[in-house]
């Protein structure tokens, strides 16, 4: 089994004293322990503004586990893409910033799309999944 | 002024046939500034009691719609230890509550929030632990 760990790390001077929360996981297959995610779709894409992307076009196998990692590479500060899934707001990443989901992509319902705003926002995303429906041409 | 930083590292040695090894780090700053957050909920642990989407006993509100200024950052890490002891985000704003996020045991996520959307959390299995903090700039 392929072993993917994600590890993040959350660091301020926010408080009195300094702030510091680490947590790890290894990406794993829905419900075990003992079987790690073992497939990847990782793309850099560029997306002029008002267009929306598919960043998942492939559906993950139903009631499978997904990790979804978007990073907005944009410098200026006020590009930003809108993230939805199934057309409901989940947020917005503007130049720098990134996420991590972990989520069941599984159905039409589990659909992100992303819209470019400000300019043109170059994108890097990996999808960690265990299986997809592929589409038949 | 504060400064916040998020930092993720993705890494495999066995998954592609070169080793993954992905680390970038954001400085969490208030919208379309240079100017850092301010605010923190703190980090909080509490206990899910509940299996069901919309039976408000036993949730965890994570957020709250408007609570901040848009964009807060929520982190989230589910402490359950066996797989398949699920935690389930959803937005409990929007007409049906659509679910937005599953963790499973041990799963963190970090998530740029919208803002304007309340989020609370159910799980498979009663009682589920979990931690969680908003970050952002208070209103």
């Amino acid at each position: 089994m392929a072993t993917t760990t994600a590890a993040v790390t959350l660091t301020s001077d926010l408080l009195s004293d300094a702030m510091s929360v680490n947590a790890s996981t290894t990406c794993m297959k829905a419900g075990t322990t003992a079987d790690g995610l073992d497939q990847l779709e990782y793309a850099v894409v560029e997306i002029p503004t008002g267009d929306e992307y598919d960043l998942i076009c492939s559906t993950p196998t139903a009631s499978k586990a997904s990790k979804l990692y978007v990073k907005n590479h944009a410098i200026d500060e006020t590009y930003f893409v809108a993230i939805t899934q199934n057309a409901q707001a989940i947020g917005r990443l503007y130049g720098g910033d990134w996420m991590f989901i972990p989520a069941d992509f599984h159905d039409a319902a589990g659909d992100i799309a992303i819209t470019s705003n400000g300019g043109t926002n170059k994108i890097e995303y990996a999808l960690f999944h265990e299986g997809t429906a592929l589409t038949t041409t | 002024m504060a400064t916040t930083t998020a930092t993720i590292t993705l890494s495999s040695a066995d998954l592609l046939s070169d080793e993954l090894a992905l680390t970038t780090t954001s400085t969490l700053t208030q919208t379309g500034t240079g100017t850092g957050i301010e605010h923190t909920t703190g980090l909080a642990m509490k206990t899910i009691t509940s299996t069901a989407k919309g039976t408000t006993s036993g949730q965890v509100v994570l957020y709250t719609a408007d609570d901040f200024a848009a964009i807060p950052y929520l982190y989230v890490k589910n402490l359950a230890t066996t797989a398949g002891h699920k935690i389930f985000i959803y937005d409990d704003t929007t007409s049906g509550d659509p679910l937005q996020f599953q963790l499973d045991a041990g799963d963190f996520g970090f998530i740029p929030m919208h803002g304007d959307k309340t989020y609370a959390a159910y799980a498979s299995n009663n009682p589920t632990k979990m931690e969680f903090m908003v970050l952002g700039k208070d209103q």
